[in-house]
């Protein structure tokens, strides 16, 4: 249990560490290196919560798929400091905007507050069979949907992407 | 550990991400802030697959990481095609869609 609870507060320093500093750094390179830091803390956290496909999943798409594009995007733009925005105002918007969103924060809390303790769970909750069990048995028509949501944002874009599109 | 301290750790990365869309002006911090929002919402969901003991929630997240993928791709090209455009990723020079005249 303690070892638990220990690897919990290690990932939600490094979930909150991360995330606090794609909002505040100056630089893109370190926003985009604070993402990856949370990315990589919610599959901990997935993987801590049992559910191992989940993990798995996080791993692959949103670290090894989202993270390297950003990536790749931000060190093709090679921006120069003339092309960033000017933000002399940042840490004032920052500081009361995240004034503004405390009641918004305390409304989430009670509406959460009342869910009860964690079941016990089967010994297959969380690996891929159970997953695929839930998947083709509720869920296929969303998955279904899904597959075409995939195919049409491929295309869409490709289109937006070209560059002869304002020419 | 408890239902309890996945929820605010969720909530807090939620109201993270909100921050970050409205007090920021550059564009990619933006799309990691909505980013960090949607995996907020993967985590919550996480979370309550366990606390019901069923696999449904967990579906529902595995499908949103599909969608989470596609945003992320159509976004980057949107992205690229108005670097491309004013050279500048400034959301305030991306105004020509807007009616009010701006300085």
């Amino acid at each position: 249990m303690l070892l638990e609870n220990s690897i919990f507060a290690l990932l939600a320093i490094f979930l909150l560490t991360g995330s606090i500093t794609v909002i505040w750094a100056e630089s893109i390179i370190y926003s985009a290196f604070g993402f990856l830091t949370a990315l990589i803390a919610v599959a901990g956290l997935f993987a801590l919560l049992n559910n191992s496909f989940l993990f798995l999943a996080q791993l692959m798409v949103s670290v090894g798929a989202v993270v390297v594009l950003t990536l790749i995007v931000i060190m093709t733009m090679n921006l120069k400091d003339k092309n960033m925005p000017k933000e002399p105002y940042k840490n004032i918007w920052i500081v009361f905007s995240s004034l503004l969103l405390i009641p918004f924060a305390i409304m989430l809390y009670k509406g959460v507050s009342k869910i009860g303790n964690f079941k016990e769970i089967k010994e297959n909750f969380g690996d891929i069979k159970s997953m695929g069990e839930a998947l083709f048995n509720n869920w296929i028509l969303p998955f279904e949907i899904v597959s075409v949501l995939l195919l049409s944002a491929l295309v869409g874009a490709i289109i937006i992407g070209r560059k002869e599109l304002y020419r | 550990m408890s239902p309890l301290e996945f929820n605010i750790l969720s909530i807090a990365l939620f109201c993270i991400g909100i921050v970050g869309v409205i007090s920021r002006r550059n564009i990619f911090v933006i799309y990691m802030s909505v980013e960090l929002m949607l995996n907020a919402i993967n985590l919550i969901l996480a979370s309550f697959s366990k606390t019901n003991g069923n696999m449904n929630a967990s579906a529902i997240a595995l499908l949103m990481m599909a969608v989470i993928a596609a945003e992320a791709g159509v976004f980057l090209a949107i992205i690229m095609q108005l670097y491309r455009n004013k050279k500048s990723i400034d959301s305030n020079d991306h105004t020509s869609l807007s009616q009010k005249e701006f300085s």
